[in-house]
């Protein structure tokens, strides 16, 4: 960023790329990595301040110092107005803890979508007033369609599109269709001086 | 129909003019001119059958031709299963069947996910992952739970001992608790006297409630002896087929066929009689329970509520209910969860030449793949926008025209079609389309430009460089450019060019980039009024602006085929010129009624 402070747009556009909206929610933001380049439109709310209450055995016994990350975010997604990214939680050795959401790279959440899944992988996308139960794991290439309701602990496997309430398997993606989910040319298009789609 | 504007393309596996043709149908024959003659029509029945968007169209290189996912022949490549991601052996298939044999269930009811909670505490998904959970210990007895619709295994009567390995224990068990023989088990049971001898002190014959396994193994068995028994006769042989090879009296009866013996056939009639049918439960025989008034009154005290959908009957696993055919389960409480269904990966091949144009990598995890040849790297994409023309300032591309919105009978309407060239040559697009629309209501149809040439889709670095250095375009395309008679002063391609100049004329581009090139189709959209009662109302979606168009790319290729990793510019010695043709269809969105 120059020295002339540039006049104040709807967006804050980090380092990395992040276009991060001023009218966004963002609780807890120690706790939320973005890998760069992503795009939250305003009124998304990520809850970064549930975080895991209790360490992982493994770590606690090494001595490492306790991973607080609540949400993390691949490059190259883009989080649609109003949605919300919640870790989800459950009782874990007899008491509750919340797990991180963990999301790939070229992810689109939505508009009105809330996503309390465990892990969704790259290339994924998410359609609008889409429910993601708690943990929940979608793999790569996968596409949810306009109000589907994913159960959870439902996984998805590669290649699915589902779609309605409880989501069930109704197609795959076919080979031709795995550059529709880059979210490049998306990204361009909002921020402070966007560009129009080609 | 999708959302329009759409672009489905035809893939020439059903058009009934390259069938039974060679391969190489591109070369002229010029003997069937009523052929070429013939319009697509996108609204005949067969069509919606042929045609494709661009993302499911895979490219065989080798034959040069579209091939579309009817077309194709598929190869499993990996049987997984899609809740646990384990793949599972071919080997495991043939034994276990076509369903995961881990413990990942789906809600009989809602088809959601199943978890394995414990009964005696709350239901909750601790267990799911938790592996070292010995801190707080849960004893049995365990459930399969829905946690979107609540569904309980324990509403079927079906609890388990231990928390893993639900799918053999959930093989043992019947609806309410009660253990289920395995074959094994059944067999060793048949050997057992003392069993026979209860079981036919008690009552009449059929009395015993046999499951419907058991019932057919004792079916099976009782048959196989009849037909291994000479004295039997070979009355019911003709219809079980080979099943009779192997007995004394099917030998003799295909002798005496040979032989010509009447007198043989006239003894084997008379020994009609001599194969019985079952008698006891033992021999597989179940009377049929005709008394429904348990059922009727479930029905009566739960109403419709209770009973279980044709949908949710479909999913439930074969064999694995206990109930005989005739009582199957009708109410949901009888329904069983059902194990998950194996998915594949699957390659394919050409259907033709047998070379593989798409072959995931056998990994579950993985999303690779080592062969992937998909239309939309071979043909050029073809995208519908909407182009206002009224206003002042409004002949960008991105006019007022909303997309998606209706068209107005009777009032010209004008497109702009964008083809995006993915090859690394220069390619020369012919366009046809009929001036009418095929159909009941004909709209006009005018291609202002149906001929024209794409720029090679060069390494976009390329140009950027050829852009600062030069200032100007690629000197081709500048040639070009002026041989087609338009402003070469655009300034930098995919820039839009200078509003005054883009006027609808026949015969020219609109506007061209690097790689692509749009051009105006002009419509006249037909009304949608019915004149006269005679009529026919208006069918599903006949309101929706339809074009067939015939396409005709033309290129020249390298002969090895290698269109990859080559950049336009260098100096081949044998061009090979290529040709690729077909329909496709333009839906420009619905009129307005």
């Amino acid at each position: 960023m120059s020295s002339r402070r540039p006049p104040r747009g709807e967006y804050i556009e980090t380092d990395t790329g992040n276009k991060v909206a001023r009218k966004a929610t963002l609780v807890g933001t120690q706790n939320i990595m973005l890998g760069g380049k992503t795009v939250i439109q305003p009124d998304v709310m990520i809850r970064g301040d549930l975080i895991r209450t209790i360490q992982a055995s493994s770590q606690a016994a090494s001595g490492a110092a306790p991973n607080n990350t609540a949400v993390s975010i691949g490059r190259y997604c883009f989080l649609s107005r109003g949605c919300c990214l919640r870790p989800p939680g459950r009782l874990y050795k007899g008491a509750f803890t919340f797990m991180p959401l963990r999301m790939g790279d070229h992810v689109f959440v939505g508009p009105a979508s809330v996503v309390q899944a465990a892990s969704i992988g790259s290339h994924v996308h998410i359609g609008a007033k889409v429910a993601v139960g708690e943990f929940a794991i979608i793999k790569d290439y996968v596409r949810i369609l306009d109000g589907t309701v994913v159960p959870p602990n439902m996984v998805i496997p590669s290649f699915s599109i589902v779609a309605g309430q409880p989501a069930r398997l109704i197609g795959e993606v076919p080979e031709g269709g795995h550059d529709a989910f880059e979210l490049r040319d998306l990204y361009k298009t909002v921020g402070n001086n966007p560009q129009p789609a080609p | 129909m999708a959302a329009t504007p759409y672009t489905y393309i035809q893939c020439p596996c059903s058009d009934p003019s390259t069938l039974g043709r060679p391969a190489d149908a591109n070369s002229p024959t010029g003997t069937e001119p009523d052929e070429d003659d013939r319009t697509f029509d996108p609204r005949a029945p067969r069509s919606s059958y042929s045609l494709y968007p661009l993302e499911h169209l895979l490219y065989c290189e080798d034959c040069h031709q579209i091939r579309c996912p009817r077309c194709v022949a598929e190869e499993i490549v990996t049987y997984y299963c899609p809740n646990c991601l384990f793949e599972v052996p071919s080997s495991n298939l043939k034994s276990e069947g076509n369903r995961c044999t881990r413990s990942c269930f789906q809600c009989p009811i809602c088809i959601g996910p199943l978890a394995v909670t414990s009964v005696e505490t709350k239901p909750d998904p601790t267990l799911l992952a938790a592996p070292d959970n010995t801190a707080a210990p849960h004893s049995g007895p365990y459930a399969l739970t829905c946690s979107y619709c609540h569904w309980s295994s324990t509403e079927a009567g079906i609890k388990f001992e231990k928390p893993n390995g639900i799918h053999a224990q959930l093989a043992k068990l019947r609806n309410g608790g009660t253990t289920r023989l395995t074959a094994k088990e059944r067999k060793e049971r048949r050997k057992d006297p003392s069993y026979r001898s209860t079981a036919t002190e008690g009552g009449g014959p059929g009395d015993e409630n046999l499951d419907l396994e058991t019932q057919f193994a004792n079916l099976k068995a009782f048959y196989q002896n009849q037909l291994a028994d000479p004295n039997s006769g070979d009355a019911g042989l003709a219809a079980l087929g080979d099943l009779g090879f192997s007995s004394p009296t099917s030998l003799s009866r295909i002798m005496s066929i040979y032989t010509g013996g009447s007198l043989q056939d006239k003894k084997a009639k008379s020994r009609v009689g001599a194969m019985r049918e079952a008698l006891e439960s033992d021999e597989g025989l179940q009377l049929a329970n005709l008394d429904e008034s348990a059922a009727i009154e479930a029905l009566q005290s739960d109403g419709h509520d209770c009973t279980a959908s044709t949908t949710q009957l479909a999913d439930q696993p074969p064999n694995l209910g206990e109930h005989h055919l005739h009582g199957r389960s009708r109410f949901t409480a009888d329904l069983r969860p059902i194990p998950y269904l194996l998915r594949t990966k699957r390659s394919k091949r050409c259907p033709l030449c047998r070379h593989i144009i798409s072959k995931p990598e056998a990994k579950v995890q993985t999303t690779r793949f080592r062969i992937r040849l998909v239309a939309g790297s071979y043909i050029p994409s073809i995208a519908i926008r909407p182009l206002s023309l009224s206003g002042g300032s409004g002949s960008s591309a991105s006019g007022s025209a909303l997309p998606g919105a209706l068209l107005d009978p009777l009032k010209p309407a004008h497109y702009l079609l964008t083809f995006k060239n993915p090859i690394f040559e220069t390619i020369k697009v012919t366009l046809g389309a009929p001036a009418k629309t095929p159909g009941r209501f004909a709209s006009k149809v005018t291609v202002l430009c149906p001929d024209f040439e794409i720029g090679a889709n060069t390494d976009v670095w390329d140009e950027a460089l050829k852009d600062g250095g030069g200032g100007g375009g690629e000197p081709g395309r500048e040639r070009r450019r002026q041989r087609r008679g338009e402003e070469g002063g655009g300034g930098s391609q995919g820039n839009i060019n200078n509003n005054n100049h883009n006027q609808l004329e026949v015969g020219k581009i609109w506007e061209r980039g690097r790689n692509w090139v749009s051009i105006v189709v002009e419509v006249v959209p037909a009304s949608l009024r019915l004149d006269g009662g005679g009529d026919a109302p208006l069918a599903e979606d006949e309101d929706v602006l339809e074009i067939p168009m015939f396409v005709r790319v033309e290129w020249e290729g390298e002969p090895g085929g290698d269109e990859v990793g080559s950049v336009a510019g260098k100096d081949r010695e044998a061009r090979e010129k290529r040709e690729l043709a077909y329909w496709c269809v333009l839906g420009l969105g619905r009129i307005r009624q």
